[in-house]
């Protein structure tokens, strides 16, 4: 168990980690695209999905395109979830 | 190699409930899969899935009106809630509206681009985007023969059918580094809706050059829909395979 936050920032450094493991120590202001992690349009559609299919919803559907880690948590709420 | 196996499978087929895509439903739920179903009303098909034992509990029907965006949510979160993922979709809904362009009404204009094209695109981003997610899946898009060679009276459909091509070869290359497939296929004139709009005299003149000697089958186009869905055809995907008997050859 774990709040929104918690799973989001775990589902998306286990993505990362996954699509980009030349990627290094991810902070929360670490750039998502071409001048940081550098996700491309595709990765960026996949991260997306993988966020719906975990947490029910998506920041990047939903808003503004995120573009940081903390972008994407601040999207979701303190509220727990189970684990998938 | 190993047999990968097609049991069980959870299908989506758009206007499932009458003709082409009553026979696809059919197909699948013979080979075992669990088949989600939609169209805006249901029929006797439908009732009968639903209350057979040997598909009842593999079988899903939502009514649903694709053209309207938040309908294909309701249904693709129907599946997803029911079956929790999504194997293969087949996108076969669509709609007809026989006549000459210059009398079409902006109605009939809509009513064909707004299923056809828009309700496919829907459904295939939300389901897409689940099979993104998993790294798995098949979609194939149910186009026309008249989408290449177009037809007298069929213009908007016909536009709307080649659209769906360049929708399969757009996805395929989308999709195809994270191991889902995007086909599609180009029925000839089949004995169902497909002979919309055309009289005897047009259908005899169809079955004489139609090297099969016969019009087109729902099982000649299932059957293709399960060779292109086969979780071993991980190397085929781009591509629209025309099933008109020869006619186009």
């Amino acid at each position: 168990m774990g709040n929104s936050k918690e799973k989001a920032e775990q589902t998306v450094r286990s993505f990362i980690d996954r699509v980009k493991p030349e990627a290094g120590e991810i902070t929360l202001d670490s750039p998502l695209y071409a001048d940081g992690i550098g996700l491309d349009s595709l990765e960026t559609a996949e991260l997306s999905a993988v966020l719906e299919d975990e947490l029910g919803s998506d920041p990047f559907t939903a808003d503004e395109m995120p573009q940081t880690l903390a972008d994407i948590l601040a999207f979701y709420g303190d509220e727990v979830v189970a684990d998938a | 190699m190993t047999e990968a196996s097609t049991n069980g499978r959870v299908v989506i087929v758009t206007g499932g409930s009458r003709g082409l895509g009553a026979g696809i439903v059919r197909s699948y739920l013979a080979s075992g899969d669990r088949v989600a179903a939609c169209s805006r009303s249901r029929t006797p098909e439908v009732d009968a899935w639903e209350k057979d034992p040997e598909t009842a509990d593999r079988f899903l029907f939502v009514p649903a009106d694709l053209s309207k965006s938040a309908d294909a949510k309701t249904f693709v979160d129907a599946v997803i809630a029911k079956w929790d993922h999504i194997d293969v979709l087949i996108n076969n809904a669509g709609v007809a509206r026989d006549g000459m362009l210059g009398l079409a009404t902006d109605d009939d204009i809509d009513t064909v681009v707004d299923l056809n094209i828009k309700g496919t695109l829907y459904m295939s981003r939300l389901v897409g985007r689940r099979m993104l997610a998993r790294r798995t899946g098949s979609i194939v898009n149910i186009s026309s023969i008249v989408g290449r060679s177009g037809y007298r009276g069929l213009a908007v459909y016909s536009a709307t059918k080649a659209a769906l091509d360049g929708l399969t070869r757009a996805m395929a290359r989308e999709l195809g580094s994270r191991g889902i497939t995007v086909n599609g296929i180009a029925p000839g004139y089949l004995r169902t809706e497909m002979s919309h709009g055309l009289d005897d005299g047009q259908m005899d003149q169809i079955v004489r050059r139609t090297p099969a000697g016969r019009l087109g089958e729902p099982d000649d186009v299932a059957r293709a829909c399960q060779f292109l869905t086969d979780p071993l055809n991980t190397y085929l995907t781009g591509q629209v395979l025309v099933i008109d008997g020869g006619l186009t050859s």
